[in-house]
């Protein structure tokens, strides 16, 4: 677990085992990573491994801001991590991108959000703008400058969280799921940037669910599992491992044989010459789109493409500022929200925007007795039955894994049954065990007769997993097809950001 | 409330001009209960606003004074006898109960100063906010030598403002798509904020951990600051300080009078 043969070593952790407050097993276990000056060291694993951990005790958080227990040596640049006496100290050699990159964004514009930094390294003027205007170049975020960092999309805010760290020059950079929201234009960006930076000796620690590009650039890989490293080799190598393939407890199955869609049948949702402007700035110009009933249809765009303020419209959320929207016969745009619910359910991106009750069943049986205030009983156990959650049903939902988060949230949509299920980016933050069990649910619901649209950046989703791809562009439907046509189109195959890990590499069977 | 990006002659003004504007109007506003100067006070600050083309932001508040008055009005008509009696809120003809709750002129009085007090207080500060740049105030507040943590708090505090606006939004979409109906009556309606505060507040404490380390890593202790930006005072600055000094020496005028 050393790095590579010639390269002074920038980061060392030596047997490090972490156990958090109140836990009864190590997050960490005996971990012995070294990453060199200029390496770039990629750390993958599924939901729960404890990369997140390995990132904050690599920073040195764990040993200064939480409790636990932790043993080990952790060593930047040399200096263990207990000689420095603050994490305002560690920062001036590590950089860190954590996560949750709207928690990271404080300040009122893009441009202020990415200075912040640079104004407390004692730079002259000139390097601090020479400095700015680069890295905003870099990560393609000049355009947003003057903007709110709260009113950008999750990508962009990710980008503006990674230009804020990368702008701070340090030697080492711990990244946690960077590019998780990001689009592959943006990935690529992202990749190239760093890379550039490892060539100048930075030392980069990149932890990501998805094995894309930023795999690719790495000089190495690390499988993390249980707290543990279970694996490490060169991105070539562990590619082709069977252990990426295939991990413990089984990969993801593609999807239920499908029915086909009841193309005959008139369109569950109709969208003609949908516009809608957001003070004055049009977020969607002119939609036209027809889904049948039981298709599903994976809307698919770059971070702003308009695609969630489309699929808003679907339950009334937004209402047009021009065109018409009818969902299941009604017309959105009128209808209240409460009745739209009975026909249209909405699984938004982060399951913690909904969860409240003190228990799974009472958050199922929420949704339910705003539409009939009688005993909700039986719909309650056979929505969580479907996403298998029946024996987490007296817990609290904020202490379910990310995943089983995931699945409540999609039984609180389904136990209202509407006929029109929409989930905006499914499958974000989960790993590939995770997102396969949430796109098998899908794929029954949708057996059963229910019609599916999901939001995402992610075209591997929509090219393994839905009928029809429907791609936006600044607020524009750009193309509209079937995913099994025999020659997809070109462009969005190149569009790819790369396959998720541990994915087969399957169609849907249509 | 939050920084807008503008060219208004307000934005233009150093950030110290204006943190001195917000700092006299909150302490003559706290120091007078004269309607007459409140109301003067609250509309000098609105006359700043809409020479800067910002008073559409202000407006904004508007629903929020008003239903800060009404409650003011409800508490000072119920709680305070000064002055004279205009009315009464039972009439003196009903049996038994009648004459009950008078309405008296001190009370009216009372609940419209500290409704112009907190009007004057509010617009200056969203003033302030509003055509400021966090960053410039952090560094006016440096220069002022004032305790880091303070600094920081003020930083955090404004960041959340915004944020916490966004994400209760966020929350109260998703519990409307599922058909979330907030409850009719007092009661209803406090039983139905529940669905929306415990994920704000729960969500709220998670960012907050995140945001205190990013503020440590990107050396906001370091104490050695280099704005990016010359903040020199301009003519506009002396123009704006003159004003504020013939404000408070109109205040003492009018006190020693």
């Amino acid at each position: 677990m050393n790095p590579e043969v010639g390269r002074e070593t920038a980061l060392s952790l030596r047997g490090v085992t972490y156990t958090y407050p109140g836990s009864g097993t190590p997050a960490l276990d005996g971990i012995d990573l070294a990453i060199g000056r200029g390496e770039i060291v990629f750390v993958t694993g599924p939901t729960g491994a404890g990369k997140t951990t390995l990132c904050l005790a690599a920073s040195g958080i764990l040993h200064h801001e939480y409790g636990g227990t932790l043993e080990g040596a952790i060593t930047i640049l040399g200096k263990s991590v207990r000689d420095y006496r603050s994490m305002a100290e560690i920062g001036r050699n590590v950089g860190v991108v954590f996560d949750d990159a709207d928690a990271q964004l404080i300040f009122t514009t893009v441009e202020e959000e990415v200075a912040s930094g640079l104004e407390n390294l004692g730079l002259s003027r000139e390097e601090m703008r020479q400095r700015l205007r680069q890295v905003m170049e870099a990560t393609g975020i000049a355009d947003l400058a003057d903007r709110a960092p709260h009113t950008l999309s999750g990508g962009q805010k990710q980008r503006v969280a990674i230009a804020a760290t990368l702008a701070l020059g340090t030697e080492i950079l711990v990244l946690d799921e960077p590019t998780a929201e990001l689009d592959a234009e943006a990935t690529g960006a992202v990749s190239a940037l760093l890379r550039r930076l490892s060539g100048e000796g930075t030392a980069v620690l990149i932890v990501e669910q998805k094995l894309g590009e930023l795999a690719a650039i790495a000089d190495r890989m690390v499988l993390v599992e249980g707290g543990a490293i279970v694996a490490e080799g060169s991105p070539a190598q562990m590619l082709q491992d069977d252990l990426l393939q295939h991990p413990a407890g089984g990969g993801v199955r593609s999807p239920a044989p499908a029915a086909a869609p009841r193309s005959e049948a008139p369109p569950i949702i109709s969208v003609r010459g949908l516009v809608h402007r957001y003070d004055g700035v049009m977020a969607v110009g002119g939609l036209d789109l027809e889904v049948a009933p039981g298709e599903i249809v994976a809307v698919v765009g770059e971070n702003g493409s308009g695609k969630t303020t489309l699929v808003k419209h679907f339950n009334g959320l937004l209402r047009p500022t021009e065109g018409t929207v009818t969902v299941d016969g009604l017309d959105a745009a009128t209808v209240p929200i409460a009745e739209l619910a009975r026909h249209v359910g909405l699984v938004f991106q982060n399951p913690d925007t909904m969860l409240f009750a003190e228990t799974v069943e009472d958050e199922v049986a929420f949704g339910l007795k705003n539409i009939d205030p009688g005993d909700p009983g039986q719909p309650v156990d056979a929505a969580l039955r479907e996403v298998g959650l029946l024996h987490r049903k007296a817990a609290y939902p904020r202490s379910l894994s990310r995943g089983e988060r995931q699945r409540l949230a999609i039984a609180c949509v389904i136990a209202m049954k509407p006929n029109v299920i929409v989930l905006d980016e499914p499958t974000t933050g989960l790993d590939a065990r995770e997102s396969g069990r949430v796109m098998e649910i899908l794929g029954r619901l949708r057996q059963s007769g229910h019609t599916i649209v999901m939001v995402t950046h992610d075209m591997h989703l929509g090219e393994v997993y839905a009928d029809r791809i429907v791609r936006m562009e600044q607020g524009r439907i750009v193309y509209d097809g079937r995913t099994y046509e025999e020659e997809p189109c070109p462009r969005l195959c190149s569009m790819s950001p790369g396959r998720a890990p541990f994915t087969a590499s399957t169609r849907s069977p249509n | 409330m939050q920084y807008v990006t503008r060219e208004s002659a307000f934005h233009r003004l150093h950030p110290l001009t204006k943190l001195i504007f917000a700092a006299v109007v909150v302490a003559l506003a706290v120091l007078t209960s004269d309607t007459v100067m409140l109301a003067v006070l609250s509309g000098t600050v609105v006359a700043v606003a809409v020479a800067s083309g910002l008073a559409r932001d202000l407006l904004r508040q508007v629903p929020l004074l008003l239903s800060l008055a009404v409650s003011l009005l409800a508490l000072t008509v119920l709680t305070i006898r000064s002055g004279d009696i205009l009315c009464y809120l039972v009439p003196p003809a009903v049996p038994v109960i009648g004459g009950a709750f008078p309405v008296t002129a001190g009370a009216i009085a009372l609940a419209l100063a500290m409704s112009l007090r907190f009007a004057a207080m509010l617009f200056a500060f969203q003033l302030l906010v509003i055509s400021t740049q966090p960053r410039d105030l952090v560094h006016v507040m440096d220069r002022l030598r004032m305790p880091v943590d303070y600094t920081l708090m003020f930083l955090i505090a404004l960041r959340f403002i915004p944020s916490l606006q966004l994400e209760g939004k966020r929350i109260h979409e998703a519990q409307l798509a599922r058909a979330y109906n907030p409850g009719r009556g007092l009661a209803g309606k406090i039983r139905g904020l529940f669905p929306i505060i415990i994920p704000l507040v729960s969500n709220s404490l998670g960012k907050a951990t995140v945001l205190g380390l990013t503020i440590d890593l990107r050396g906001y202790r370091s104490g050695r600051r280099t704005p990016m930006r010359d903040l020199v005072p301009g003519r506009a600055d002396v123009a704006g300080i003159c004003c504020m000094g013939l404000l408070v020496a109109g205040y003492l005028a009018v006190l020693v009078v």
